[in-house]
């Protein structure tokens, strides 16, 4: 689906690489969380894979990204979009401002794409349908709550059929409840077969969403794996991210010699529940 | 639909709001240049008040536009009358006068003018935004061969301002949760000025990038025709009315000019 081949990116002005030497390849249908601490290289990871390095943004590029087998820097943006869509950190950004209704602005992609009329508001239905707006069709873009406005934004990316979505932290200017009803949209595109790749800090939404995590730290890649391999990781802590609680407390547990040495530390909680559930019979 | 838009667009079904958006906006084109090129200095007066206000009451929009033109024209008009009305080198007729101070009727006339061509077209422009849903207004100029990112622009900037006030409440209400003063002599809201504008302007710019990405990645930059959701009707009436409109204009600029 989208291959990056040794991509080093730094942005004009910038005194050290964005990106150092990255590969990586996404095969269609895998779920990607990427994870890193702020100024990893999370967000020009995104931009790379969905063109706007180096089409948005200059800078000195090395190594080259292809979609589909394309090299990204061969199309144009306008190609780019109709395989790869993006959404962003800031719900109100997204907004076109331009149109007055939820269901006018989900429309403002397919007009742009020259869909013919009679065939938007089906798309359109189904893109509010995935995304839990249907209720809201008719309301205005601005009424809306900040995770509305995110969904919204997502449901605007969807419906223009991408074969690949990027979400560049869509929840990191949510209250708890919108980036919870974000999360429950994008987890309900894994059933649909769609290729996601979601940069994220919170390695709770990685352990719960991802076929495969990656780690970046100074726009490397440093880890890249399943999510328990690369969650339970103790080099996380390095790279600035937190561990997950279920693994501190089974850490702890383990320092204590209460976890066995050999099993596995859970980064979820049903794998944490049913580890101390066995610690706890195993003391009884 | 609620009313929860940032936007200059009043929802209605008037005759008016049903008018096609370039028929509107050949309406505030034409009393535009009716009222500065008519040599008669009260015709923009005569403009306003006898088409864009009846139009206006006509739609249920007469109270907003009288407001709205209260409000931003009332600075412009003080200052327009003082500097006139007292300073006008071509002042010779003296109205009234304070000591050193006269009112003369030249200049008097002078910025009543300016104000009613000033009135005319605000008037006759907003009627058309506040009539016109600014999707429908876009469509209308793409389909007329404008370029979509130029009626991008156009558009988005008319809808700036609602934005840009609900964003500067935010900015004054968090400032004020701060300590910030607003209240008081003129010194003190002129101080706390510069703490309310900065974060707007910085903030403004900031979101431009992204703005921009998010119409990038809806594919706003692909070349060629365009498609609409909904269609925008351009009826007859529309069509003789814009000639007419036209035909109005060009007679006001051939009676002014011509020899």
């Amino acid at each position: 689906m989208i291959e990056l081949e040794a991509l080093s990116f730094t942005y004009i002005g910038g005194n050290r690489p964005a990106l150092q030497a990255v590969s990586l390849s996404v095969a269609a249908g895998e779920f990607v969380v990427v994870l890193g601490a702020n100024g990893a290289g999370k967000t020009s990871l995104c931009h790379a894979l969905t063109g706007y390095i180096p089409h948005f943004y200059r800078g000195q590029l090395t190594g080259q990204a292809r979609l589909d087998g394309r090299n990204t820097q061969s199309l144009s943006l306008a190609e780019i979009v109709e395989v790869a869509g993006q959404v962003f950190q800031n719900p109100a950004n997204q907004i076109s401002g331009v149109r007055l209704t939820v269901s006018e602005e989900v429309a403002f992609g397919l007009e742009n794409l020259a869909v013919p009329a009679a065939a938007m508001p089906a798309r359109i239905k189904a893109a509010l349908a995935l995304t839990g707006l249907s209720a809201l069709a008719d309301r205005s873009p601005y009424a809306l709550s900040g995770g509305e406005q995110q969904r919204l934004a997502l449901a605007s990316v969807l419906v223009m059929q991408p074969r690949l979505l990027v979400l560049d932290e869509p929840t990191s200017m949510l209250d708890p409840q919108g980036a919870r009803d974000i999360l429950l949209a994008v987890a309900a595109l894994r059933q649909t077969g769609l290729t996601v790749v979601l940069a994220e800090h919170r390695l709770e939404l990685a352990a719960a969403l991802a076929s495969r995590v990656i780690v970046l730290a100074d726009g490397r890649i440093v880890r890249d794996g399943a999510p328990q391999e690369v969650l339970a990781d103790p080099a996380l802590e390095d790279y600035g991210l937190i561990p997950l609680r279920y693994t501190q407390a089974a850490r702890l547990a383990q320092a204590r010699g209460l976890w066995p040495a050999q099993a596995p530390m859970p980064v979820t909680l049903e794998s944490a529940a049913a580890g101390f559930r066995r610690v706890l019979r195993g003391a009884a | 639909m609620d009313s929860g838009l940032p936007t200059l667009y009043r929802p209605g079904d008037s005759w008016l709001h049903r008018r096609h958006p370039l028929t509107k906006l050949a309406y505030a084109a034409s009393l535009a240049v009716a009222g500065f090129a008519a040599p008669w200095p009260a015709a923009a007066w005569f403009l306003l008040g006898a088409l864009t206000l009846p139009l206006a009451a006509w739609a249920r929009l007469a109270r907003p536009l009288g407001r709205a033109l209260l409000w931003s024209l009332a600075p412009l008009a003080a200052a327009l009358l003082i500097i006139h009305g007292l300073f006008n080198p071509a002042n010779h007729t003296i109205l009234a006068s304070w000591g050193e101070l006269t009112l003369g009727q030249e200049g008097l006339i002078y910025a009543l003018a300016t104000l009613g061509r000033l009135a005319g077209a605000l008037g006759a422009s907003l009627l058309c935004l506040y009539t016109t849903p600014p999707g429908d207004l876009m469509t209308a100029l793409q389909q007329r061969g404008l370029p979509a990112g130029l009626a991008y622009v156009l558009i988005s900037t008319l809808q700036l301002l609602p934005l840009m006030r609900r964003r500067a409440q935010a900015i004054l209400a968090a400032q004020q949760a701060r300590g910030l003063r607003l209240e008081g002599n003129l010194l003190i809201r002129a101080r706390a000025l510069l703490p309310a504008v900065i974060p707007l302007v910085v903030g403004a710019l900031l979101d431009v990038e992204e703005r921009a990405l998010a119409l990038e990645s809806r594919g706003f930059s692909r070349p060629g025709p365009r498609t609409s959701l909904q269609a925008v009707p351009d009826t007859a009436l529309d069509r003789s009315l814009r000639w007419a409109l036209a035909a109005g204009a060009l007679v006001t600029l051939v009676w002014r000019w011509w020899p």
